[in-house]
């Protein structure tokens, strides 16, 4: 035991000493600050839209009186992790429009009225510069960093004649290794402790982020993971130190392999995936014409039952005429891309016997919301491919520990695309909520759906769409595939430089 | 002599490691790179046809109108201005995702008058003016590095690093460098002829790469190269060359200063990584950060007062100015209207032109402070070159202000050929009501410029010259053992 720690001892001193530690310390840390500094600034940014996009909504649902009107919104509430990994914060949409008959599904090509909106940003051209977050300055500069300790453990020594006196010693080969191991991480660990707690300085030091245990929690993780993906590094960096020969063949080979794995392999994948796209069946506005379909469907199951009740000509039941100011109800028709009512007036409704339109009406909002699902699942579809398709270039990436760290980080973040997609879907089970609601206060058919005129709609209770940000485990439970792949990794580079250094032949 | 040490040093590097690393890297990259370009979705075919149709719907749109008369052509405006798609695209991608492919310059909607006014069929349109589409980027791959030459190029950076890092500091460990130094020969031959040695071992590849890229590229026949492209394809193989060259000289610098090998090579790559990664993404968007600009919201704020303060003054309101439509017969009246349509048109060109030429500048000032990095510098020359840069977007946005006026001056002429027109710009009553020529009207051409780049190379031979005498001084300062 004690042979061990003087073995980490000395490997932590030779390091610390060294100008790489005290260089990789000071581009670590002030590159992490300005990361932090330029993240946070973007964070209230996107908090300060979000606060004033749901101000505006609680104005507009004061104006609603009528159940047709109602309108509510599902917004996208910034993350504060995304100071850390900004992952696809920036991208989608930040607010869905919950409506009865209006499908909940994203197209990459603008369409009049999309459910789905997105905040512009303040200077789209910026978007030329490559986002720089804490993960990302990890990802590159700490793995560098972590070669850069590791690729002279072995054959440095060899080179130097030391390895020679070192193993002349009663120390067992295992000892050696793991001391090199343990004193090299011992030596990167400080760097990403402060990088980290700089990052974290910075962050609370802005008044709009209020980071709750939660949060700390998943920041801590964060950095176990960093430090999993750190060893990782450094642990292949020991491998060739084992294999080769002299220290500048490990240095070139392993800063060969990190920038293949770090900004070549991934950028090859996304890219070569996202230009030649497997799943891509059909362009967006080919999804159009099954839905007009649906629609068709729905007009004539609701003009059926019409017909079988005895009501094929409304206009003689009740007198109604198209296109009037007052409130009415919905005959329907087709728009871009989604369904929305024609409104029909009801002259005079005060005078007017509306109790068929009153049951009509029970019946065909009923109807349309159901089939305003059906269309949903259609037009959902180009999501789905898009979805698949970025999922296959993520288990392509996978292949270079660099991304899985990427992915996991994002994960426990709660910044990456699952966590986009639920946040849609989320919306989707709000509106089903929204739909529940009006079925059990029966506001199909009541009166209040067309008129004010006996009286307002009771919206006091009406359910707010709730933001849910997942807790430790459940993060943890979807990051820890790519956890367990990181491990996985460092136990097999473990094991093989282990046995590589059992076997080495000192010659 | 310079020549016999850099083939004693090409020798001695085609049968290193990291040449056969670079090998095997690069035209893996230059394949990867043709293939994704001239075959994947969204390629050159597919942008061209698309801009093509936009200049064809163009011409109908311009036709239809001018059939009609002068009047509804001056106030529809000409149509969308496209900016045509650069063929080098697979060079360097640029802002070309990011910024919008064309301009609209057209009026399409027809607002029917409020209240307060006596001729209630009457319907007026805004007349034209230059709106800038916002790019709305649904898929999550903007922000993603692209596999394009620049990209190759930073890996070419990397491996200048590679094959220098012990060009002078190996020989000196090794005990060689007194060797060569005993002979009559001056350490700027020594230097020179290093130097030499690293350009042609790292060129050499990176040319046949690139002609085996292009070659791909014209089997695959889908982008069509034209004599200026190749022309364009030259310059950016010599940005290539300045772009090594540079880091050539950088790690000769840093290998002549330190005695050791290794430390030359850990310093070049925490220089590399800075330079490459660290330094032009967040400096950027730090500089812009420290330059706010009005958000969005705030555009559109200032935008609704503004406009209502307009319409309560002309049209709403106990005593509004205009009180009846304009006519041939009330020409007062359409002089007011004239009079309302310009103010509208002023703000809200303002507004518009003023929000895009911040949000520009504010690109631009980070822009030219990240150029402190060479890498930075030689994507910024390839963009240019490529004409997919954000100076080029400048570019077209200016052209188009400039037809917008020429327009609106072409259509003043033609108003003044006709003596029944009242010559009220730009009220449809106050103009003429006879169909033109659409052949006569002007057609928007975009005039490409490459004269940024030259700043650009200015900068890179700079950057060269900068380096070169700092390698030469500390060679010369440096001890031979």
């Amino acid at each position: 035991m004690h042979t061990l720690w003087l073995v980490i001892q000395r490997e932590f001193v030779s390091n610390v000493l060294t100008s790489r530690f005290m260089i990789g310390f000071m581009v670590c840390l002030l590159s992490t600050a300005v990361a932090v500094f330029v993240q946070v600034d973007d964070y209230e940014k996107r908090l300060s839209g979000y606060n004033t996009a749901v101000r505006e909504a609680e104005a507009e649902a004061q104006e609603w009186d009528l159940y047709v009107d109602i309108k509510p919104k599902a917004h996208r509430k910034p993350n504060p992790l995304s100071i850390f990994n900004v992952g696809v914060e920036n991208d989608g949409a930040n607010t869905v429009t919950v409506e009865l008959g209006k499908p909940i599904f994203e197209f990459i090509s603008t369409i009049w009225g999309a459910p789905t909106q997105k905040r512009g940003s303040d200077n789209p051209f910026l978007a030329m510069f490559l986002t720089v977050d804490v993960v990302f300055i990890f990802k590159i500069v700490l793995s560098a960093l972590a070669i850069l300790f590791a690729y002279n453990t072995i054959s440095g020594e060899r080179e130097d004649g030391t390895l020679k006196l070192v193993l002349s010693n009663s120390i067992p080969r295992d000892t050696i290794v793991l001391g090199k191991y343990l004193g090299g991480m011992l030596s990167l660990f400080p760097i990403v402790l402060m990088s980290l707690i700089v990052a974290l300085l910075i962050a609370v030091s802005s008044p709009v982020t209020g980071f709750d245990g939660n949060d700390i929690a998943h920041i801590v993780l964060i950095f176990g993971v960093s430090l999993l993906y750190v060893s990782t590094w450094y642990l292949l960096g020991l491998l060739l130190s084992v294999w080769t020969k002299t220290a500048a063949t490990t240095l070139i080979l392993s800063m060969f392999i990190w920038v293949v794995l770090t900004s070549v392999h991934a950028n090859v994948v996304t890219f070569a995936v996202d230009k030649f796209s497997p799943y891509q069946s059909q362009p967006e506005g080919a999804f159009l014409q099954p839905a007009f379909d649906v629609w068709d469907e729905y007009k004539k199951e609701r003009d059926t039952y019409f017909k079988q009740r005895g009501y094929d000509d409304l206009k003689a039941s009740v007198t109604w005429e198209p296109e009037t100011e007052s409130t009415g109800v919905g005959s329907s028709s087709y728009t871009g891309g989604y369904f929305r009512l024609r409104r029909y007036g009801v002259t005079s409704v005060s005078k007017a016997d509306t109790t068929i339109f009153q049951e009509l009406l029970g019946y065909q909002e009923r109807l349309r919301s159901e089939y305003a699902g059906k269309a949903e699942e259609i037009l959902n579809k180009p999501a789905e491919e898009r979805e698949r398709n970025a999922k296959l270039a993520d288990a392509l990436s996978r292949i270079s520990f660099a991304d899985v760290y990427h992915f996991a980080v994002g994960t426990i973040a709660g910044t990456d695309r699952q966590s986009y997609n639920d946040f849609i879907q989320g919306s989707r089970v709000y509106k089903r909520e929204i739909v529940e609601y009006l079925k059990d206060k029966e506001a199909f058919s009541s009166r209040a759906w067309f008129s004010t005129d006996k009286g307002a709609a009771d919206l006091a209770d009406l359910p707010v769409f709730k933001h849910k940000r997942l807790s430790i485990s459940e993060s943890f439970a979807r990051a820890s595939v790519d956890i367990l792949i990181l491990l996985a990794w460092n136990i097999i580079l473990f094991m093989t430089v282990y046995v590589s250094f059992l076997r080495y032949e000192m010659s | 002599m310079i020549l016999q040490i850099a083939k004693k040093e090409i020798h001695h590097n085609l049968t290193t490691l990291r040449f056969a690393l670079m090998i095997i890297l690069l035209p893996v990259l230059f394949v990867a790179n043709a293939l994704i370009y001239s075959l994947g979705d969204g390629g050159y075919t597919a942008r061209i046809d698309a801009y093509n149709e936009r200049v064809r719907q163009d011409r109908k749109h311009i036709k239809a109108q001018a059939d009609i008369s002068l009047a509804e052509l001056a106030l529809r405006g000409p149509g969308d201005i496209p900016k045509r798609p650069s063929r080098l695209i697979f060079c360097a991608g640029g802002v070309d995702e990011v910024v919008s492919r064309s301009i609209k310059l057209r009026s399409d909607g027809g607002i029917s008058r409020s209240s307060g006014v006596d001729d209630e069929d009457y319907a007026w349109r805004h007349p034209l003016r230059l709106e800038y589409k916002v790019v709305s980027s649904g898929s999550h791959s903007t922000g993603r590095v692209k596999i394009n030459w620049v990209f190759i190029g930073v890996l070419m950076s990397f491996f200048a690093i590679l094959f220098t890092f012990d060009a002078i500091a190996g020989e000196r460990m090794r005990g060689t460098l007194s060797l060569i130094m005993s002979n009559s020969v001056s350490r700027g031959q020594v230097l020179l002829g290093k130097y030499l040695g690293a350009f042609v071992t790292l060129t050499v590849p990176l040319v046949m790469g690139v002609l085996v890229n292009l070659l791909i590229i014209l089997l695959i026949g889908s982008i069509p190269f034209d004599s200026a492209d190749w022309l364009r394809i030259l310059g950016i193989v010599g940005l290539f060359a300045l772009h090594i060259s540079v880091f050539i000289f950088l790690g000769l610098f840093f290998s002549s200063r330190v005695s050791n090998a290794i430390t030359s090579l850990v310093w070049l790559l925490l220089t590399w990584v800075c330079l490459a990664f660290v330094f032009p993404s967040l400096l950027g968007i730090f500089v812009s950060n420290l330059n706010p600009i009005p958000s969005v919201d705030e555009i559109s704020m200032q935008r609704r007062a503004q406009l209502d303060q307009i319409e309560d003054e002309w049209q709403r309101g106990s005593s509004p100015r205009l009180k009846k439509s304009p006519s041939l017969e009330r020409i007062s009246v359409t002089r007011l209207w004239s009079e309302y349509f310009t103010v509208i048109t002023d703000m809200e060109t303002q507004i518009a032109d003023g929000h895009i030429d911040r949000q520009l500048q504010q690109v631009q000032l980070a822009r030219d402070l990240t150029q402190i990095s060479p890498i930075a510098t030689f994507q910024y020359a390839m963009e240019g070159l490529a004409n997919t840069s954000i100076v080029g977007y400048m570019n077209f946005v200016k052209q188009a202000r400039r037809y917008r006026q020429t327009f609106i001056d072409f259509i003043k002429t033609e108003d003044r050929s006709d003596p029944e027109s009242l010559h009220i710009y730009p009220v449809k009553e106050g103009l003429s009501q006879k169909p033109v020529d659409p052949d006569a009207v002007p057609v928007f051409e975009e005039r490409i410029s490459y004269r940024s780049v030259l700043s650009q190379v200015g900068l890179l031979v700079l950057f060269n010259l900068l380096f070169f005498i700092v390698a030469q001084v500390s060679f010369l300062m440096s001890e031979v053992k």
